[in-house]
């Protein structure tokens, strides 16, 4: 495989900067390449890929797929547009491969997130829109070219398919060439938390590209073989992938297509993994965090001031095009940001909480709520090749406002996170000039108190309020400021970098 | 070249979709191993003459 200069890449992004810039997630496949130029994503296709292209847009399934919001937005570039786009010297041959054929653009992904960041409903959900846009690419006679989690984005509570470089016309009698990815990255991941009760999350942030069947195997022995879907996509794959390891995949293909298999058979397998999937669930077992709105001890007083103030906040200045709502439980703030703000990322570190967020969103269809299991004491770091194929969280912040509501008492008591370094962190997630919606609970709250039983006496001194707001000022000017009325909580609103 | 294949599929991954594949497709799986089975034994004579 020709791997693309990388190296030439800028990293990390000038946030200005005007010139094209290959997406350091975007390699694999040597027929296209993703780049980012201004605002624009585009994607740069060779010859064979071009066709492949203008079969694809002359379809019928793919311009519905699109039209469904199934697949992201695409439209392919005049050639004029395309090469004032990219740089030229990509295009015309300076280097050791052939100049681009043609350029797309696509929709832009309002935040990019990783599958080790959903909940299990939602790498579910991802799964299926994988398998339904194979199915209905197939009887039109395309497939895709590979079957990752990472060809899936998100538009709030939708899933999307952004990988529009992997569909590619279907080989009579060829399989899938996805289905071993689509196992790793996907249908393990499902099977650890339906079988086993385990969350997926941290296998796939540390293995780039997912489970394999042999360590699949391991884990579901005994009874287990039973469950569905083990016996053929775990220990059978297996088994195959073992004795037939010295084969070739060109000797097999043709074995294959030799005996007879049939676009017929990749439907049924498609069909088949379709319903495995959906009997497939897991509720990862509920921590009193799921219960927070009812336990919380907000008075109906101290919530619709904390409301009042953080509309206030989101609607005094510029509208925000991305807010973070960081600790958002239920995500009761994230929606009310959502009403003011082009989109929000609801970041939360109990999957259980985010997967009943995840499913009311997508209940109410909405578009505009992202939520995400993150641990902010320990956020996603890069990954992949070179630790920049899969952007770290820091690497993609930059929000217009940063909520931090009830939060800051968990990580500088419960984690033990000097003071300073929490409000540093905080204010690190706005772009510069941002803003930052924050509550810090008194070290005489109740909720404090609690946290407080579990550490020694006297171990966080500064947790004061005088010195919260001290820091607060030394990051921006602080705006406007609330005490609720139960007296042991106090809101601010700062302007970074003043 | 396979323009398709930029990625490692994996013999054995195509397999199982054969046999995952409903009734027809666990025959075209029985077909594809008993036409190796076939050829093994034609060659081996003329291995060993
Ligand atoms: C007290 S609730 C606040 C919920 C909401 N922001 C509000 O003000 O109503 C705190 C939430 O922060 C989450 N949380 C605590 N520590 C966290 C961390 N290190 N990373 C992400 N979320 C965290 C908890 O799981 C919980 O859902």
């Amino acid at each position: 495989m020709v791997i693309p200069d990388l190296g030439r890449a800028v990293w990390p992004p000038a946030r200005s900067g005007t010139g094209p810039r290959v997406e350091p997630g975007s390699f694999r496949d040597p027929a296209n390449q993703v780049f980012h130029a201004g605002g624009d994503v585009l994607r740069a296709l060779d010859e064979t890929a071009a066709a492949h292209w203008r079969a694809l847009a002359g379809s019928t399934f793919f311009p519905q797929l699109v039209a469904a919001g199934k697949v992201c937005g695409t439209e392919e570039l005049p050639p004029g547009a395309a090469r004032e786009l990219l740089a030229v010297d990509r295009l015309d041959g300076t280097e050791q491969r052939p100049a681009w054929a043609a350029v797309l653009r696509h929709e832009r992904i309002p935040f990019v997130s990783h599958p080790y960041e959903w909940s299990y409903a939602m790498l579910r959900d991802a799964a299926l829109l994988h398998l339904e846009i194979l199915r209905v690419a197939l009887p039109a006679g395309f497939t895709t070219k590979d079957g990752s989690a990472y060809n899936l984005q998100w538009r709030g509570s939708q899933p999307v398919f952004i990988d529009v470089g992997s569909f590619a016309p279907l080989r009579e009698g060829e399989p899938w060439a996805g289905y071993r990815q689509f196992c790793q990255t996907l249908l393990y991941p499902l099977l650890l938390g339906a079988h086993l009760g385990l969350d997926f999350q941290p296998w796939l942030r540390a293995r780039i590209d997912g489970i394999e069947a042999d360590q699949m195997s391991g884990l579901l022995r005994g009874l287990r073989r039973l469950s569905p879907g083990v016996l053929t996509h775990v220990h059978l794959h297996r088994s195959v992938q073992r004795r037939n390891a010295a084969r070739s995949t060109a000797d097999v293909r043709a074995q294959l297509r030799d005996a007879g298999y049939t676009r017929q058979m990749a439907l049924a397998t498609v069909r088949g993994m379709e319903k495995l999937v959906r009997r497939l669930d897991h509720r990862p077992p509920a921590s009193h965090w799921v219960d927070y709105q009812r336990t919380c001890g907000y008075s109906g007083a101290d919530r619709a001031g904390k409301e009042r103030f953080v509309t206030a906040a989101l609607t005094g200045a510029r509208r925000s095009r991305l807010v973070l709502d960081l600790g958002a439980n239920d995500g009761h703030y994230s929606r009310l940001a959502a009403r003011h703000a082009d989109y929000v990322v609801a970041v939360e570190q109990d999957p259980a909480v985010v997967d009943r967020l995840y499913l009311a969103l997508r209940d109410a269809d909405e578009r505009r709520v992202l939520p995400l299991v993150l641990d902010l004491a320990d956020p996603s770091p890069g990954g992949g090749w070179r630790g920049v194929e899969r952007a770290s969280f820091v690497a993609r912040t930059g929000a217009d406002t940063v909520l931090a509501l009830a939060l800051v008492h968990h990580l500088a008591i419960g984690r033990n996170v000097p003071l300073p370094e929490v409000v540093a962190c905080l204010a690190g997630y706005a772009a510069p000039g941002g803003r930052l919606v924050v509550e810090f609970v008194h070290p005489d709250d109740p909720m404090a108190v609690r946290l407080l039983a579990n550490k020694p006496d006297g171990i966080f001194p500064d947790y004061r309020r005088d010195a919260f707001e001290a820091l607060l000022q030394g990051c921006g000017s602080v705006e406007d400021r609330l005490e609720l009325p139960s007296g042991t909580r106090t809101l601010y609103q700062v302007t970074l970098g003043g | 070249m396979n323009h398709l294949a930029y990625l490692d599929a994996g013999s054995g991954s195509l397999i199982v979709q054969a046999v995952v594949g409903g009734i027809a497709g666990v025959a075209v799986a029985a077909k594809l191993y008993w036409r190796r089975l076939v050829s093994r034994f034609r060659r081996q004579p003329t291995d060993q003459s």
